[in-house]
């Protein structure tokens, strides 16, 4: 996955609920210096009781928002999703750098 | 060993050879050890009670290595079956089990988080010896710190809670270890999506990189010593401040314990979420501090029910005594006023 254009992750899960595993499996794919190279992360854990869904936000350098349902696309739809903005960043990061 | 030769065969060798001869000892015989076994099968005691040979010549040597399994590379602790035995083990014996999510964390930022915790536990003050006179177990040396392999945690967790080594015993005489068939076509039968079992409860927490935290007995007083360190929360479980230890706030360490999430924990057998964990480990003095509030407040209570009770037997007595003195006095004014006087100096 292509982290370098990430600049902030916003996570709200259930850890109880079944559904919240792509969420939090996309926490465990950032890599491990991500904090130090000025990506913001921020992590929330909801009661065992709460119905709500998971949610994950992803902001990137451009400033496009994304919001993803980690319910629906999994793991691997949401590694595209953010993959798929990520790749017209670094052509672009490409063309600019020569 | 001796090589083994039937009797049967010796003998018929022996036969076939000319110039050996079994009764004749006169002369030495031609191959010692074909006399040998048949002088031993003449020897030999069939259904005797008593063994000739001593038990102990028995025993295999205890670095013994049988053929058909020789020993493994692999470490043994990484074996998965020793892995599943590990983890029924600890899932058994161990009262409260904290689960954190790790998020790459690095090699050294483990060592830095365990340091912190092990410092953390050396400061939490020994707990007061007990009213029985029995001194609580030694905690602090024996809270670890380790990464699960969750499929593996998971099944250990099938058969710890759907596995009753008791009653398998009873229905059959096969083995009941935990790696038995018997424990395997118990997990198998189990209604595993049962909501009232914990372990419905608690598998989807045990899904992507998780640790675990284990006590070997319930102390909320190191509870939350663990709880200050690695899951912060200000106004209950506030961090060590920078001046106190230093340690803490270093690069490597805030950076591994940024990505340690308290995703849930099992206490007692029960699944708990992160704010139930805090709770436990907000309950001051622990399970003696509890016992007196639950004493405190039983004896309140019975208190509070021995006044009620008895104020609305006072206030009938009260009324029906009003009641007889106010009928006495309209009957005869005089003679009873006089007789209440007597009655209220005796």
């Amino acid at each position: 996955m292509i982290t370098r254009f990430i600049t902030e992750v916003n996570a709200k899960f259930n850890p109880f609920s079944v559904a919240s595993r792509s969420t939090r499996l996309f926490l465990s794919s950032l890599p491990s210096d991500a904090r130090s190279t000025g990506m913001k992360i921020n992590a929330k854990l909801l009661p065992q009781t709460s119905k709500e869904t998971a949610s994950l936000m992803v902001k990137f350098k451009d400033g496009k928002e994304m919001d993803l349902n980690g319910e629906q696309l999994g793991i691997k739809g949401i590694i595209e999703e953010v993959d798929r903005h990520s790749r017209a960043l670094q052509k672009q990061a490409d063309l600019t750098d020569g | 060993m001796p090589p083994r030769i039937s009797n049967s065969s010796a003998r018929c060798i022996g036969r076939a050879l000319p110039t050996q001869n079994p009764q004749c000892f006169s002369r030495p015989p031609a191959i010692p050890w074909l006399t040998r076994t048949s002088q031993a099968s003449s020897q030999r005691h069939y259904a005797s009670a008593v063994s000739p040979i001593p038990l102990g010549a028995l025993r295999l040597p205890d670095d013994y290595i049988p053929p058909t399994k020789p020993p493994s590379a692999r470490r043994p602790e990484t074996r998965k079956s020793q892995l599943l035995r590990a983890y029924t083990a600890l899932l058994r014996s161990t009262p409260l089990i904290l689960f954190f999510q790790h998020n790459n964390v690095t090699a050294v930022e483990w060592a830095a988080v365990r340091r912190e915790l092990r410092k953390a536990l050396q400061e939490v003050e020994a707990p007061f010896v007990a009213s029985d006179g029995k001194v609580p177990a030694d905690v602090a040396g024996s809270v670890e710190l380790q990464v699960l392999r969750t499929r593996i945690f998971d099944i250990a967790f099938r058969v710890v809670e759907f596995f009753d080594p008791k009653i398998a015993s009873k229905q059959s005489k096969a083995y009941t270890h935990d790696l038995s068939p018997a424990a395997y076509e118990s997990i198998k039968a189990a209604n595993l999506a049962d909501p009232n079992s914990t372990y419905a409860t608690m598998s989807p927490l045990l899904s992507g990189p998780v640790c675990a935290v284990t006590f070997p007995a319930v102390s909320p007083a190191h509870l939350a010593a663990v709880l200050k360190i690695m899951a912060p929360s200000p106004p209950a479980f506030p961090a060590p401040t920078r001046r106190k230890n230093p340690g803490y706030y270093e690069l490597t360490a805030q950076s591994g314990l940024q990505k340690l999430l308290l995703i849930g924990g099992r206490i007692e057998g029960k699944a708990f979420d992160g704010e139930g964990v805090k709770w436990v480990g907000g309950i001051e003095g622990g399970m003696e501090g509890l016992r007196a509030q639950l004493v405190h407040m039983l004896q309140s209570a019975g208190l509070g029910l021995a006044t009620t009770l008895e104020g609305g037997a006072k206030g009938l007595w009260l009324a029906l005594e009003g009641r007889r003195t106010q009928l006495d006095e309209e009957k005869n004014p005089k003679q009873e006023t006089a007789e209440a006087e007597a009655e209220k100096k005796e």
